[in-house]
């Protein structure tokens, strides 16, 4: 375990020293360094240089449009925004110095027009075409191998082009995109509520977290704050949804590793929270419950009922968890699996339980804290290893945690004053942009927000799955054919939430 | 493996029963949403759904499920009209069987029979091909749900299958994006007849959200013949069962 506690105000300070007079403070609290758009690619390097992650980068604004790049660093986040004047359509491309921000950058390129120069890679991303093969290897024994969109499972549809020589994955290119929904334009004229509905179907396992992370930007851009009691039943919800997704990885690593009764098992254990979620909130994803000011709807169970069904629940669970991790056959599959090294997760600014299983403990809930998270108390799970064992082990962690944090919130709401308010008014009309964040089961989740007399009029997602496609190229290292359900298992990732 | 034989048989039966008798309701599930009341209702409530399932003619109140999210904005604003219910069974053999409320329509014939009654011995032995084709990734959980001991729909002579070339059923879900769709064609090809194509979920039934978009079709009907239409965001996995058991033909609609 690594956690050095963020200093207060190291940003703002190391900002403020190099960036004199660019600096700004939004009205959401983030630090927005407003730059002339020929030099954002050198503003992003010295971040980078200092640690900060990069996130995402769109284009915002309607009369006078300009370019966002957000960046995690220090305990904050940190917008870099150029003014597209006299309708620029060209910048300098960050990927030049930042590998982690290729994907965001062509897409941006296909999604706005705007044409990164330089970029390394500049080829299409969207509405790819499933035909469209390129054999990069020239010469020698290899082949391809199209897997996907149409997949071996009941699996979301992406495209892995495998090119290899019959058993070594010599090369491996992701190809997500094939479900682009467009979504984030959809938003565009709806006001916070039905907006909210749209955040829970852009990744439907992680309904609740899109819908936190959407919330919290309305909330911040329109400065109200959720009451109490509906804060500590959103860490409820948000840490039910993280234990049905690190159940269904398990069950997805069991099945693939022909263990009936394993994964019988564990998908017993994920469909009782399923169903322990129906019986909460009348959704078994949770839907309907997180909305802008608090909460939608009552819980219908109370924290003793949950409380007795979670006992339960974790007796059956640490009985199986135990078993599955003697069992050799499972984890010898697992174990120097899909390696990756923390350099890898650095350069590609990796986040959630793939980067927390190579030591670094990255994760919004600890980094940037909200909600009831800034006074609950838990550990950021770690592993060392960076294989698909660790990325389980972190998971298994991560339920441990994430069933203490669901007490602690129970504990609260019992001892809380109004446990019954739920929900602060959102004053209708109002203006504000902000971002919004949230720790998805798959890592960090971005939501930026712009309302103009209460109607969204942009919206960007920043989505973990997308960050951490890139990972799942770069952790082949030597593995084999048949490793690649356990690789692809272990990162749990989804394309609905890539895609958008 | 002794030791997980032993943990599996301790569990003892938690398989459902259905459809030889119905699933235990839960109590405040949403699983569809109700037309209720007799009184007229205005027009305003059609821009309460932001997905436009509600039509008010003559004062009567109708609601297509198969535009329906469950997000329930018409419960909270119109709770004289609208109500959530726990049933599940809403999956229809016609796009205009998941339209519930106002005049009932004319509904029209399928052209093609369900499979076993095309080939009886399929009765027992269905295989099932899915496909995304642009869902949110929800419905994929609910369908991989139903292998689990809770629903084991291998009990019902129901597999998946890999190949669409061993499948009888086309199992999709998702509005259909560009991407999508040439794969999506591709595997209806090579389907052996009789088949049948299921569209799960809202999204599936008529692209949901995604339709403004202009990035989806709209539906798997714009681009195949659709025997079954399951409405649900993300339906329940019962509810897909009672989809996929309508489809192959060994449950019949009501004809209420």
């Amino acid at each position: 375990m690594n956690l050095t506690p963020i200093a207060g105000n190291g940003a703002q300070q190391f900002l403020e020293g190099r960036f004199r007079g660019a600096l700004e403070q939004a009205a959401d609290g983030t630090a927005v360094l407003k730059l002339p758009l020929g030099t954002v690619d050198r503003a992003a390097a010295v971040l980078a240089a200092e640690g900060a992650r990069f996130i995402t980068i769109f284009a915002a604004g309607e009369t006078t449009r300009f370019l966002v790049a957000a960046f995690a660093f220090r305990g904050e986040i940190v917008a870099l925004q150029a003014p597209l004047l006299n309708g620029s359509t060209a910048y300098p491309a960050l990927s030049l110095h930042l590998p982690s921000a290729e994907l965001a950058e062509r897409e941006l390129h296909d999604r706005e027009g705007l044409t990164p120069l330089g970029h390394p890679t500049l080829t299409p991303a969207l509405r790819p075409d499933a035909d469209d093969l390129e054999q990069r290897i020239v010469g020698g024994e290899s082949f391809v191998i199209p897997y996907g969109p149409i997949r071996s499972g009941i699996f979301e549809a992406i495209q892995h082009v495998i090119e290899t020589g019959g058993e070594d994955v010599l090369l491996l290119q992701t190809r997500p995109y094939f479900k682009h929904r467009g979504l984030e334009r959809r938003f565009r004229g709806l006001e916070a509520v039905p907006g909210v509905a749209l955040a829970e179907r852009i990744a439907g396992i992680a309904t609740v977290a899109h819908a936190t992370a959407f919330s919290q930007a309305v909330e911040a851009a329109l400065q109200i704050e959720p009451p109490e009691s509906a804060r500590l039943w959103r860490v409820v919800h948000a840490e039910l949804e993280r234990v049905a997704n690190h159940l269904d990885v398990a069950t997805k690593l069991a099945e693939d590793a022909a263990l009936a009764v394993g994964a019988a098992r564990f998908s017993i254990l994920k469909e009782d929270v399923m169903r322990l979620r129906a019986r909460l909130c009348g959704s078994r994803f949770g839907r309907g419950v997180v909305a802008p000011g608090g909460l939608a709807s009552a819980p219908m169970l109370s924290p003793a009922e949950l409380r007795e069904s979670l006992g339960r629940f974790e007796r059956d669970l640490a009985r199986d968890r135990k078993l599955l991790l003697r069992t050799s056959s499972f984890t010898d599959r697992l174990i120097g699996s899909g390696r990756l090294d923390r350099e890898t997760i650095d350069a590609l600014g990796g986040v959630g339980p793939v980067a927390r299983a190579t030591g670094l403990s990255t994760d919004a809930r600890f980094e940037r804290p909200y909600g009831a998270y800034q006074r609950l108390g838990f550990d950021v799970v770690t592993f060392e290893g960076g294989d698909a064992m660790a990325r389980l082990d972190v998971r298994f962690g991560e339920i441990r945690e994430s069933l203490h944090l669901i007490r602690q919130a129970l504990d609260s709401l019992e001892r809380i004053a109004d446990p019954a308010v739920l929900r602060t008014d959102v004053a209708e009309g109002e203006s504000g942009a902000a971002f919004g964040w949230a720790e998805a089961p798959q890592g960090e989740l971005v939501y930026w927000i712009e309302l103009e007399a209460g109607q969204i009029r942009s919206a960007h997602i920043s989505s973990p799955s997308l960050r951490n496609w890139p990972l799942f190229v770069g952790s082949f290292r030597g593995d084999v054919l048949t490793d690649f359900a356990f690789i692809e298992h272990s990162f749990g990732l989804t394309a609905a939430g890539a895609d958008r | 493996m002794l030791e997980w034989l032993t943990r599996g048989l301790r569990k003892g039966v938690v398989t459902s029963r259905y459809p030889r008798r119905a699933e235990p309701e839960t109590a405040g599930f949403h699983g569809r949403v109700e037309v209720v009341g007799d009184d007229q209702a205005a027009h305003a409530v059609e821009t309460v759904c932001p997905t436009g399932a509600i039509r008010v003619s003559g004062g009567r109140v109708s609601l297509d499920r198969g535009l329906c999210i469950l997000c329930g904005a018409c419960v909270t604003a119109d709770p004289q009209h609208f109500r959530y219910s726990s049933g599940f069974e809403t999956a229809s053999r016609h796009r205009t069987g998941i339209v519930v409320g106002g005049l009932i329509e004319q509904r029209l014939e399928n052209s093609r029979p369900p499979l076993a009654v095309q080939a009886r011995p399929l009765r027992r032995s269905i295989h099932i091909r899915h496909v995304d084709a642009g869902s949110d990734g929800a419905e994929e959980w609910e369908i991989a749900a139903l292998t689990n001991p809770y629903y084991d729909m291998q009990r019902l002579g129901l597999y998946f299958t890999l190949s669409p070339r061993h499948a009888d059923v086309l199992l999709v879900t998702g509005g259909v994006t560009a991407s999508m769709t040439k794969p999506l064609e591709r595997a209806y090809e090579v389907m052996p007849a009789p088949k049948a194509v299921v569209a799960a979920g809202t999204d599936a039934c008529s692209g949901g959200f995604a339709t403004a978009t202009g990035e989806v079709a709209g539906g798997v009907d714009q681009i195949l013949p659709v025997d079954v239409f399951i409405p649900g965001s993300p339906p329940s996995p019962i509810t897909l069962l009672h989809g996929l058991l309508l489809a192959a033909g060994i449950v019949t609609e009501d004809s209420a």
